[in-house]
């Protein structure tokens, strides 16, 4: 998958903006959104935050997780533990680069946030780096890995899956030559 | 992805095609009538036992696997138990593409002969291909890797490191300019749509 896929469909998260405009409710096949009434909150799916941030008829108030404070908690705890902590968004990577690049001056700290998160992501990656190379030198055959985000999967993606498709065809070749020496073995043993 | 028709060797595998292309040495063992000719050296007009040739892993697969075998085979040096020791040591420190541009395919193929080398060598394979795992992904996964080290890795790696790398660069893409608009697909683009104005002349 392409970068831009899983952005697309982290762009389905909901966020908060504060419209500056009143609007009934649009109907869509994914949900109705709205009212929209000037000055009061509202939760809708990012990509319409955007467009209408790029109008200028809305301010995007953020996730409650954009916090510089929160995010530097979560890089402790992500440093100091062994396995993937549990991220406060599925899309976090996506959704901070779509929200901070359209709305940096609505985000208080934006600078800031964004050095958080990148910090946070190249953690996880080396962290997902030697889980993987581990995984693969231990003789096991499944991995269970929880708390990875869309984006973090895909960064793997073309090269996990073909390198463990790669190794199950080795390691059937040689069951299968295995078996099949056992096989003419016998054979032979019965036609003696 | 290209990786994927190389996945199980088929007909149509250009990867597996090129593999079994690979030649071994054999020694022939009987009198074969009227095939002087692959001998190049020899002028007589049949092949003589005891000769020593280059041949092609499918033609000496099949000379070799009959229950009569016209030839005795001699699998290549990089299989053998020497070599083996040099893989256990440290893989990761061997261009293994000058060893065989198809390592890992043309290993699989030499693993069907009866030879006593044979039988650890599917494990061998499987062996070498882990512990250099590690080594093609931090490669992929560097921005700053030379693309044309992918010609010290053997074909299997190769693919997996290209197919990586290339998505390593969209990522990185991605973080500095972000999705831009979305494009045509390129079958929408090169579909010619018909004209109204060739249509017209046509019919008149």
């Amino acid at each position: 998958m392409d970068p831009n896929e899983v952005e697309f469909l982290g762009e389905k998260q909901l966020v908060s903006i504060v419209p500056n405009f009143n609007f009934d409710m649009i109907h869509l096949i994914s949900g109705s959104i709205g009212p929209f009434r000037a000055g009061l909150p509202v939760k809708i799916p990012i990509w319409l935050a955007i467009n209408l941030k790029q109008q200028h008829k809305c301010r995007i108030i953020g996730q409650e997780w954009m916090d510089v404070e929160d995010l530097k908690n979560i890089k402790e705890e992500e440093k100091k533990s062994k396995v993937f902590t549990k991220m406060p968004s599925n899309h976090y990577m996506d959704e901070v680069h779509m929200l901070l690049g359209a709305a940096s001056d609505d985000i208080p700290n934006a600078d800031e946030i964004r050095t958080a998160v990148k910090d946070i992501w190249d953690i996880r990656m080396s962290k997902l780096r030697t889980s993987i190379n581990a995984f693969l030198k231990s003789e096991g055959t499944h991995a269970k890995l929880d708390h990875l985000t869309a984006m973090e999967i895909n960064n793997v993606r073309p090269l996990l899956p073909h390198a463990l498709d790669q190794m199950v065809r080795l390691q059937q070749i040689g069951q299968a030559s295995a078996t099949a020496d056992s096989r003419e073995e016998s054979q032979n043993m019965s036609s003696i | 992805m290209s990786l994927c028709s190389s996945y199980k060797p088929n007909y149509f595998s250009i990867d597996d095609i090129l593999a079994t292309e690979e030649r071994l040495s054999c020694k022939v063992l009987q009198k074969v009538p009227r095939l002087g000719f692959m001998d190049h050296s020899s002028e007589s007009k049949d092949l003589k036992p005891g000769t020593k040739l280059e041949l092609s892993f499918w033609l000496a697969y099949s000379m070799n696997k009959s229950k009569d075998p016209i030839a005795s085979i001699d699998i290549p040096k990089y299989y053998k138990e020497s070599y083996r020791e040099i893989l256990n040591a440290d893989a990761c420190a061997i261009e293994l593409s000058k060893w065989n541009t198809y390592f890992y395919e043309f290993g699989l193929h030499v693993a069907k002969f009866d030879h006593p080398d044979c039988e650890k060598l599917p494990e061998l394979l499987l062996k070498t291909f882990k512990s250099r795992f590690r080594l093609v992904m931090d490669w992929a996964q560097n921005q700053d890797t030379n693309p044309m080290i992918a010609s010290q890795l053997p074909m299997l790696e190769r693919t997996i490191f290209l197919s990586g790398r290339k998505s390593k660069e969209q990522l990185v893409y991605w973080f500095k300019i972000g999705g831009g608009g979305i494009k045509t697909t390129e079958l929408i683009a090169n579909h010619k749509k018909r004209k109204r104005s060739t249509f017209i002349e046509n019919e008149r």
